[in-house]
């Protein structure tokens, strides 16, 4: 399997800078999401990887083999588009074995990729039945399954359950993660969903104008975000900020209503602008203690999952917070919050983890 | 009891706004509609009637029943059959060489997107397509002049011999369906690039990623969706070849001989030459039913078409 090298790939269309300067590493043998907001460059990275596109300047490797200017065809890659293609007028089976053809593999061999890939995705009951009579979440199915079947070095997934109605997405996103625990290409995956992509990631790539901004486990973004943009995109809600008028930093400490203790940011401490707070470290409590600060409910918003939001209100400073349903607070209500300091973190002016 | 008084009246209300509305409705269809009628049903009906009737404007004796009589003379007739004949050769031989090279041509420029002056390019080729026909037949008349036209004077620069193209009985029909294959090839070309227009790129994307051959990408992702609009371009073509008059006309008025005598100058002798109304009426009748039957087959493909999309 290949590492994609990605080396100041840039790419303009007119005014527009849409991939602005990126040098990156996809690993071998593992599932990249490339995440972020609509516009700002993901789909166009992939499609430079797939030699849908050209770059305006820069390299693409795969491995130390530069593929900048091979065309899609030689590049030995799969991919899965947004909207479910499948070659109409045909069977699903046909549909699978198409671009087996090509392959010049002995007609057992694609019968059994055929049937294998089939069986993976659960499609094997729709394999003679024609393309025109599925809805989208089986056509997408099948595109998954063509790319699969193939068995490239890459297979690139582009934004591929966003069309799809909301049963059939669910069951395509479990038989993605099931499909991608079982193959050891090298997977690259464009979303702006947080939620698939914290699902199927390996490792997430956060973009941002052109350029990434972080690339970590899911697990790891979302708990040490290096940016203010990470920690507001992942996470529902994004992040808590308090911002600067609601900070003071005295030495090497740094105080603000939300805290009782003072958050120790050592020789940093003259840097930090900005804190970020997740709604779930904040914990809650409806009786006072002295290490609690002391709140009040002005909204309420219905959770999922036995949980809720809650706004709170610490003077002039506002942030939401996660509790659980049990906590039977209102709006008006007090309530006394506690955070731990390592669960706090801290900005600087340029909005960057310190 | 007010209240059910009033729910009456406003049932009232409504039910003669909506008769309003229905009568204003046909009033504003009412010019469209007259017009047609007058235009297109009476004559129609008018013609139909005279198929079945002696009736020639020349003659003393005024219109004569003559039952079938006419259609049997139409099918008796070896010259018209011949004409008709003419005609679908003219338009099958025509259409192949249009369709061919408006495929060609409209593949060039759907391939090289970012040809430069593609833009320019493409007005220049639709040229021919918006100049009126009497036009187009009235300067590729004076081109091919044996005289005066340009084209013998390229052929006598290079050494070879003049051609009367419009007179001789071996080129006069070949030249007319070059002429028509230049004037139409590009309309066949723009119904290529809408054709090729309608397929999704990632339909052609995923093919090229899959590594599809051409003639897979041309079988299995092209033509399912582009056949439509190339059949209604050919279907179009097929209607509008069948009535070819001008051309003929002004370029060889039928010569040499009966050669390039298509059926639509035929009609036009025997109504506006000879003035045989009710033989020309039945001649027409033909031609309406074959213009009926194309009709037909342009409302089957449509159809067909919507079908597609809406199981898409």
């Amino acid at each position: 399997m290949y590492d994609i090298n990605l080396k100041n790939v840039t790419k303009g269309f007119g005014n527009l800078q849409a991939v602005n300067d990126i040098t990156f590493t996809i690993p071998k043998s593992s599932v990249t999401v490339l995440l972020g907001p609509s516009g700002c460059g993901k789909t166009t990275l992939m499609r430079m990887i797939a030699g849908l596109e050209t770059p305006t300047s820069g390299s693409i490797f795969f491995d130390d083999i530069d593929v900048t200017r091979v065309p899609t065809k030689r590049r030995n890659l799969g991919m899965v588009f947004q909207y479910p293609v499948i070659y109409r007028g045909t069977s699903v089976k046909r549909n699978l074995e198409l671009p087996l053809l090509s392959e010049k593999l002995s007609a057992g061999e694609i019968s059994k990729r055929v049937n294998d890939v089939a069986d993976l995705l659960g499609i094997s009951g729709d394999l003679n039945k024609m393309v025109e009579e599925l809805d989208n979440g089986t056509r997408q199915k099948i595109a998954v399954g063509r790319a699969i079947a193939r068995q490239p070095q890459i297979i690139l997934f582009d934004e591929p359950i966003t069309n799809i109605d909301i049963t059939a997405k669910l069951e395509l996103k479990r038989s993605l993660k099931e499909v991608f625990s079982r193959l050891s290409q090298t997977i690259v995956y464009v979303t702006h969903d947080q939620t698939e992509a914290m699902t199927l990631a390996d490792q997430i790539a956060l973009m941002q104008d052109g350029v990434i901004t972080q690339c970590a486990p899911p697990k790891e973004i979302y708990e040490k975000p290096k940016s203010q943009f990470a920690g507001w995109f992942l996470g529902n809600p994004g992040i808590n900020f308090i911002e600067k008028e609601h900070i003071s930093v005295a030495g090497s400490g740094i105080n603000s209503s939300l805290f009782s203790q003072t958050i120790d940011a050592g020789s940093h401490a003259s840097q930090v602008k900005v804190l970020g707070v997740r709604a779930e470290a904040i914990e809650v409590k409806t009786t006072q203690s002295p290490e609690a600060r002391s709140a009040r409910v002005v909204r309420k918003s219905l959770g999922i999952g036995g949980q809720y939001l809650l706004d709170l209100e610490y003077g002039s400073l506002k942030v939401k917070a996660r509790v659980a349903h049990q906590l039977g607070r209102e709006i008006g209500d007090q309530v006394w919050t506690t955070i731990t300091s390592s669960d706090v973190i801290m900005f600087n002016e340029a909005g960057v983890a310190i | 009891m007010s209240e059910k008084v009033e729910k009456f009246e406003s049932k009232i209300k409504s039910t003669s706004t909506a008769r309003a509305n229905k009568r204003m409705s046909w009033l504003l269809l009412a010019p469209v509609l007259i017009f047609f009628a007058m235009m297109n049903i009476l004559p129609t009906i008018w013609m139909l009637g005279l198929s079945f009737y002696n009736y020639t404007l020349t003659s003393a004796n005024g219109a004569t029943y003559a039952g079938l009589s006419n259609y049997f003379d139409f099918v008796k007739n070896e010259q018209l059959s011949q004409s008709v004949s003419r005609t679908f050769l003219f338009l099958i031989i025509a259409i192949i060489c249009q369709t061919f090279l408006g495929i060609l041509i409209g593949v060039l420029f759907w391939k090289n997107d970012k040809m430069p002056g593609k833009r320019l390019a493409l007005t220049l080729l639709f040229t021919p397509m918006v100049v009126t026909p009497i036009a187009t037949a009235l300067f590729w008349k004076l081109i091919l002049d044996p005289t005066f036209g340009v084209m013998n004077y390229f052929l006598t620069s290079l050494g070879l011999s003049k051609v009367d193209f419009l007179t001789s009985s071996s080129l006069a029909f070949p030249t007319l369906i070059v002429v028509d294959t230049w004037m139409w090839t590009p309309f066949m070309a723009l119904m290529t690039l809408a054709a090729l227009g309608s397929v999704p790129k990632a339909e052609l994307e995923a093919a090229s990623v899959d590594k599809l051959p051409i003639y897979r990408q041309v079988t299995t992702v092209i033509w399912p969706h582009a056949k439509f609009i190339l059949m209604l371009g050919i279907l179009l073509r097929s209607i509008d070849a069948f009535k070819t008059m001008d051309l003929t006309y002004i370029m060889t008025n039928g010569g040499p001989g009966d050669r390039t005598e298509l059926i639509a100058l035929s009609l036009y002798r025997f109504a506006f030459k000879s003035f045989k109304l009710g033989y020309a009426s039945a001649v027409s009748v033909f031609l309406l039913f074959i213009a009926i039957a194309l009709t037909a087959i342009y409302l089957h493909v449509l159809n067909a078409r919507k079908k597609a999309e809406a199981q898409a």
